[in-house]
């Protein structure tokens, strides 16, 4: 599956909620954590780690991993966390809008 | 945030350390990954990049460095298209910025936007002239309005006794400069305190390009002597630079209070406090108290009339009714300009038709820019195969465009920097130092930029499209380069050849009705070449004022010119007139052809004997008048002209006074009892009509008079010389003989008359030429345009024809092969262009009456003339590829393939 547009970015923000990451690491991070069902490209990420950069909601700095390698390390800057905090709300509500109207009878007993 | 992060990468060591951060990056990321797991790192990196924003920016960088490296490597395609578009834009930026002075450039004067002029709508159209007495009403009755005056006079000048050229003067109230919010480039300005008592105020103020042509710009030239009116002006002040007088078009060289009128015109007589209401040499300026609306202004001077104190409706001279008019208020923030009523409606016309030039280059350049694209199909073709998106190509393409138009755009400016000043000189002959500030500004250059962008997308969007159309597999093989289908090629390029003939069809019919317009008003000639006759204003110490008394003397003294002047050797003939034909004059001659009701005024003029014979006009029965005739107790005799006796006698027996028709008493000259209806005119000679050469319609009824019979206040009368070879031999010693009689004539005021007519058609003239020229512009095109259309159409066609010819046809089946398609493309174009230009000419009836004469927008022959002539051209430019096609070698034509 290809991810939607502007939900990778929000994939890369809750990725990096649970610590630093170089790239790589973050484009397998995302495939294990969706159970191999949401397989990004490099093609795709990579840009999108440099937009957010841009943005402001990820920093990033070199590091040694734990291979002892140089690696370009992600981490969510203050901003960014607000931004996955909205995203995420976001992307509930949009969620359960799209749920209601694919199962409408569910979706008014829920309210 | 982003925005200054984005422009952090806009510094190149920035970017380059950018670049190096991410090619490691990407190097340490694919070292810990599997094998093709990442898939293309190249992309990955070049969609980063775009993510920094500025990727299209140096794209198109790249795009216009491509541009400028191919273009450097044909010179010659360069070159053509750069010219043509110069040619197109040059046009298009002279004319606008001229119209952009003329229309819409605001005076440089404090706060324009409230500036006011009073302007008299009569029956006959609306004026702006008044005379001192309207002023003073105006200033002093008018309300809430600050009103200020100005009269233009040509003046003798004098500096420190040292006699000058002739300068143009601006007699001016005190409130002229406070009002406009002008402060002095020197020394001080004039003010109330300049504008108190007649004759009391000797002082000048210069003009600064008059200051700085004359003085050197040296602050020293103030407190000099100016001699003007033989009385000592000093020079007190200098205006400000960018001030070139309120009115558009006129540069005064000094500035003189109004007080001093007596002194500087002094033939007017004393127009302060002698009213003639007839003299109306002000314009006014003013400006109303801050929250007043420029609506009330006029009602509230309209209301002044009706009371005898603020009276300042004219009375007509033989009716003394008040004449018809109404006062308007306008602003007058962009200046009062007789040249823009004059040339608003030539400037725009010649500015559409430079649009259409501006086309035709287009779709030259546009043809240029496809037959070059088409060579370099390969080469799209090759960038499409390894990658770069349609889009890109097309931008490519697009870019080129726009940098040729850039290059046209600079070498259009640099045309029109030259041509502007060029068109105000040939446009203003006649008008004495008209001074226009043709700087270019903001709205100059923002027009010229929009017409080059609109021009370089105009002509770069066919190839731009094509480009992108080329079929990628078309760079394999061995047909790199080599194109393969003959015909199928070339639709853009005939259809813009096509459009190109339509539009120079356009445009040579509307050359071609100018043209006939200005021959039709030449046509309108006196028997006499006009170029022939010598005219002056001679304006003898007391002509200002006739009288009973004066007339005699004047008299005298015009017999005497007449006298000396005849014995000039060159001269054929000489004689006086009220005014030269192209003048308009004020005379009346009232005629009653009734015993009822009030007299007719009919257009007259005084003359001497030998006029007709001057002007070269027939006396088509009777008798010229002769000395005799003219001596003041003679009995009173006239001379009509031809239709005279067609309208006012309907072709009764005119000579003599048996006609019935009776010299008319206007009621102002009736004396109590007096009935309304004189003796019979006496009628001792018929004269042709004399249209006047550049006036449109037919000549009026008119009544000839001598200089004693005639009832008039004004004196003065216009010499005519006819020279019996060139009138160059005689205008010198006719000069030393008016400065003989009197001192104060300015030199330029002696003309020929067909300069006079010059002056008066320079409209015409103006639209004519220009038309013309761009007309000749765009055949010059047309012949390019079709030449390279046919010439690649041979190129292409080579081997095709090679086996035609190798089964047997003709050389000469071969040349109509290319001139049949010559041919076919220019009946398409003429089959598009006539009706448009009818259609268009129909459709701009109301705009091009005024500039038509004498010709329909439909004429026939002048559409036949365009057709011909650019048919003739058309073939020419064809032919010569088809000749080439003719000699086509099969053999060697074949063996290429």
């Amino acid at each position: 599956l290809e991810p939607l547009y502007g939900i990778l970015d929000l994939l890369v923000l809750r990725t990096l909620l649970f610590g630093p990451l170089h790239g790589y690491a973050i484009a397998t991070a995302i495939r294990d954590s969706s159970g191999q069902t949401l397989n990004i490209e490099f093609g795709s990420l990579y840009p999108a780690l440099k937009r957010l950069e841009l943005k402001g909601w990820i920093g990033a700095r070199w590091e040694m991993t734990e291979h002892n390698r140089r690696a370009k390390v992600y981490r969510l800057t203050p901003q960014g966390r607000k931004r996955l905090r909205e995203e995420t709300s976001q992307w509930t509500d949009f969620v359960r809008s799209v749920g209601r109207v694919l199962k409408p009878g569910a979706g008014e007993v829920e309210s | 945030m982003t925005f200054w992060k984005r422009l952090g990468h806009l510094l190149p060591w920035r970017r380059r350390a950018a670049e190096r951060d991410m090619q490691e990056e990407l190097r340490s990321i694919a070292a810990m990954a599997a094998p093709r797991e990442l898939g293309n790192l190249t992309i990955a990196a070049e969609d980063a990049r775009a993510e920094w924003g500025w990727s299209r920016l140096e794209q198109t960088g790249q795009d216009i460095r491509y541009t400028a490296r191919t273009l450097r490597k044909t010179p010659g395609f360069t070159i053509a298209v750069v010219l043509s578009l110069a040619i197109g834009i040059g046009a298009n930026t002279a004319l606008f910025t001229i119209i952009n002075t003329v229309m819409w450039k605001m005076l440089p004067v404090g706060d324009p936007e409230n500036l006011l002029t009073i302007g008299r709508q009569t029956p006959s159209g609306l004026t702006f002239g008044f005379t001192y007495q309207q002023y003073e009403i105006f200033r002093d009755h008018g309300g809430a309005l600050d009103l200020a005056a100005c009269g233009t006079a040509r003046l003798d000048v004098g500096i420190d006794g040292h006699p000058e050229p002739t300068v143009t003067g601006h007699l001016v109230t005190g409130r002229y400069f406070p009002l406009l919010g002008l402060r002095p480039a020197a020394g001080r300005l004039f003010d109330e305190r300049d504008d108190q008592v007649p004759m009391a105020h000797p002082v000048a103020v210069l003009g600064y390009t008059y200051w700085q042509r004359r003085f050197g710009g040296d602050p020293a030239a103030i407190g000099r002597t100016l001699t003007l009116g033989g009385q000592p002006f000093t020079v007190v002040g200098v205006a400000p630079a960018e001030f070139f007088g309120a009115e558009v078009g006129v540069s005064p060289s000094v500035y003189l209070p109004v007080m001093m009128q007596p002194a500087l015109v002094p033939a007017n007589g004393s127009l302060l406090e002698n009213p003639i209401v007839t003299s109306t040499w002000l314009r006014l300026v003013g400006r109303l108290e801050p929250g007043v609306p420029l609506e009330q202004a006029a009602p509230r001077l309209n209301a002044l009339a009706g009371t005898p104190a603020t009276e300042w409706r004219v009375r007509n001279k033989f009716t003394q009714e008040f004449e018809d008019e109404r006062l308007v208020v306008v602003s007058a923030a962009t200046g009062l300009s007789d040249l823009r009523r004059q040339f608003s409606e030539p400037l725009f016309l010649l500015l559409g038709v430079a649009g259409l030039v501006l086309l035709i280059a287009c779709a030259n350049v546009g043809h240029l820019v496809l037959a070059r694209s088409a060579t370099r199909r390969a080469e799209f073709a090759l960038r499409l195969a390894i990658g770069a998106s349609r889009a890109r190509v097309m931008r490519q393409v697009l870019v080129e465009g726009l940098v040729l138009a850039g290059l046209g755009a600079v070498g259009g400016v640099a045309l029109a920097w030259w041509i502007a000043p060029a068109l105000v000189a040939y446009a203003t002959v006649g008008h004495s130092s008209v001074m226009l500030d043709l700087s270019p500004d903001l709205r100059v250059l923002a027009f010229t930029t929009l017409v080059s962008i609109a021009a370089g997308l105009l002509f770069a969007s066919a190839p731009a499209i094509r480009a992108a159309h080329v079929d990628r597999s078309a760079a394999s093989g061995r047909d790199l380069g080599r194109v393969r289908h003959a015909g199928a090629d070339h639709g853009p390029g005939r259809t813009l050849v096509v459009a190109q003939v339509a539009l120079s069809v356009v445009l040579l019919v509307g050359a071609g009705l100018f043209v006939r317009t200005l021959q039709n008003l030449h046509r309108q000639e006196t028997g006499v070449a006009l170029d022939r006759i010598v005219v002056v204003r001679l304006e003898p110490r007391g002509s200002s004022q006739r009288t009973e008394a004066t007339a005699p003397q004047l008299d005298r003294v015009y017999r005497d010119v007449l006298a000396r002047v005849e014995r000039i050797p060159g001269v054929r003939s000489a004689s006086l007139a009220r005014s030269s034909p192209l003048e308009s004059t004020n005379l009346g001659f009232p005629v009653a052809t009734s015993a009822a009701g009030d007299p007719q005024r009919l257009r007259s003029t005084i003359v001497y004997p030998r006029y007709f014979e001057t002007m070269g006009i027939p006396v088509v029965k009777g008798r010229d008048f002769a000395d005799d005739d003219l001596r003041a107790n003679a009995p009173p005799a006239v001379i009509v002209n031809e239709s005279f006796v067609r309208e006012i006698l309907h072709d009764r027996e005119a000579i003599g006074e048996g006609h019935g028709v009776r010299i008319g008493i206007p009621v102002a000259w009736r004396k109590p009892g007096q009935p309304s209806i004189g003796p019979p005119l006496n009628i001792i000679g018929i004269v042709r009509d004399s249209p006047v050469p550049g006036l449109r319609g037919a000549t009026p009824p008119t009544v000839y008079q001598g200089f004693l019979q005639a009832s008039t206040g004004f004196g003065h009368m216009v010499l005519h010389v006819r020279a019996a070879r060139d009138s160059a031999e005689i205008i010198g010693p006719v000069i030393d003989l008016v400065r003989a009689i009197e001192r104060e004539v300015p030199m330029d005021a002696v003309r020929t008359l067909a300069s006079d007519v010059d002056v008066v058609l320079v409209r015409e003239r103006l639209v004519a030429t220009l038309s013309s020229v761009f007309g000749l512009v765009a055949l010059a095109l047309i012949c390019i345009g079709l030449y390279g259309l046919m010439a690649f159409t041979v190129s292409r066609r080579t081997s095709e024809i090679g086996v035609r010819m190798a089964l047997g046809a003709t050389p000469s089946s071969a040349r109509w092969l290319i001139a049949r398609q010559a041919l076919t493309i220019v009946l398409a174009g003429l089959a598009i262009g006539i009706p448009t230009a009818w259609i268009g000419g129909r459709l701009a009836s109301r705009q091009l009456s005024t500039l038509l004469y004498d010709v329909t927008s439909t004429d026939p022959l002048t559409t036949a003339v365009a057709v011909t002539v650019l048919v003739a051209v058309a073939m020419v430019a064809g032919l010569l590829p088809a000749r080439r096609a003719a000699r086509i070698d099969p053999v060697a034509a074949l063996r290429s393939e």
